[in-house]
């Protein structure tokens, strides 16, 4: 286990442990919530990280860099953002996968315009968020989403 | 069998996953083993931070006081209620679905459409355990500046929402809310912790949960325990 992991599992117990101090009760019921979830999504967490081995094995992080370095810049950022509307990963799954592909020498704009449409824009969310919110609330608010990911991409891509 | 038949549907993909598995571990060995190692390497670094984010993300849903901030929420338009939808949607569990109802509840209450946008896009993409999780896979640098930039765009955007959509198009709420026990199943995780609290109320199908059911009347301290153990807040209760 790197320091890292180490260190947010000491601050995990330790906040685990003045919880429990202060409240036995709500500490028991939160982890059992946190169980409660993390039973909810394994199954599917488990086939989702199978089919990325697959890909991954498939088309190497090596042979996508290559792919996207071959296009044109603002088309590979647009691309990854369509690409992150529609899949379907956790979060906790994205970030590890994006650090293989960066690492495999994929550019850190196409990166993160994936990984933050990935979490703000939800095609799969779509009739939930236009029953509740309506029509034109849910495609702004989608929309601009999927703009300002990608001129964050850009953004970071002239900062890192 | 019938069970056995049950269980392979509701996990296609799974199945799927596992038959392509198979054919390319027969057909081309090295690239299977290749594949089997490359999850191995996910599944052993999701087993090492999953249970700490679910653990960190349910103490920061218990603790951090919802709702006084929920309380102020309503009245504050300016710079701390923007602050405030932040802070809500970045300490909040669950998934963006979950945050529906509350952005509707708080909505009712007063909360304007720039907040809204603010709390579901913040309750999205900025999550206290998962920026710990991001730098640890993209470097601290990576993560604050993300974080930075994502702040700053999520305060325009929800601005220019705001100039575009008005109250009026948002959908007309029936006030009078339907009377009873109700689960809101597209916000069901599956997680089967009511079924635990209250089996002879609820049961899962197809991994969702659903009333029974039933002739007597539920047992309010039982009713009320498996509505708050609930996860994503999908179990309501309006009383007749």
């Amino acid at each position: 286990m790197d320091v890292f992991t180490a260190g947010v599992w000491v601050l995990t117990v330790g906040f685990l442990v003045f919880s429990f101090v202060k409240d036995k009760h709500k500490t028991k019921e939160s982890v059992k919530k946190a169980l409660g979830m993390g039973k909810g999504m394994l199954i599917s967490i488990i086939s989702i990280i199978l089919a990325i081995g697959l890909l991954l094995a498939i088309f190497t992080p090596e042979s996508i860099a290559v792919f996207v370095e071959k296009q044109n810049v603002l088309i590979a950022t647009i691309s990854a953002a369509l690409l992150g509307t529609v899949t379907l990963v956790p979060a906790f799954i994205a970030f590890p996968l994006v650090g293989t592909l960066i690492n495999g020498g994929v550019g850190i704009v196409p990166s993160v315009s994936f990984i933050t449409t990935l979490t703000m824009v939800g095609v799969v969310t779509f009739p939930l968020e236009i029953k509740s919110f309506g029509r034109k609330f849910t495609f702004i608010r989608n929309a601009l989403s999927f703009i300002f990911a990608i001129i964050i991409a850009l953004v970071m891509g002239v900062i890192i | 069998m019938t069970g056995i038949l049950k269980k392979i549907k509701e996990n296609l993909f799974l199945v799927f996953i596992v038959l392509a598995y198979a054919v390319i571990l027969l057909m081309k060995p090295q690239m299977g083993v290749q594949a089997v190692q490359n999850s191995g390497y996910y599944i052993k670094e999701m087993l090492l931070i999953m249970p700490v984010i679910f653990i960190l993300t349910a103490l920061l849903d218990t603790w951090v006081p919802k709702q006084t901030i929920m309380k102020y929420l309503g009245q504050e338009s300016k710079f701390k209620g923007i602050v405030l939808s932040f802070a809500l949607g970045s300490v909040s569990a669950g998934p963006v679905y979950a945050a529906f109802p509350i952005c509707i509840m708080l909505h009712k209450k007063g909360a304007t459409i720039k907040n809204i946008v603010i709390i579901l896009s913040s309750w999205a993409v900025i999550k206290i355990p998962m920026l710990l999780n991001e730098m640890k896979f993209l470097g601290a640098k990576f993560m604050i500046v993300r974080w930075v930039l994502t702040i700053i765009a999520i305060t325009i955007f929800s601005w220019i929402t705001s100039q575009i959509v008005k109250n009026d198009d948002l959908p007309k709420e029936n006030d009078e809310s339907e009377a009873g026990l109700n689960i809101n199943v597209d916000a069901c995780m599956g997680c089967a912790l009511c079924v635990q609290e209250y089996k002879e109320l609820f049961e899962m199908n197809n991994r969702k949960a659903y009333i029974k059911e039933h002739s007597f009347e539920p047992d309010q301290d039982k009713l009320k325990k498996a509505i708050n153990r609930c996860p994503v807040n999908a179990i309501e209760f309006v009383k007749k």
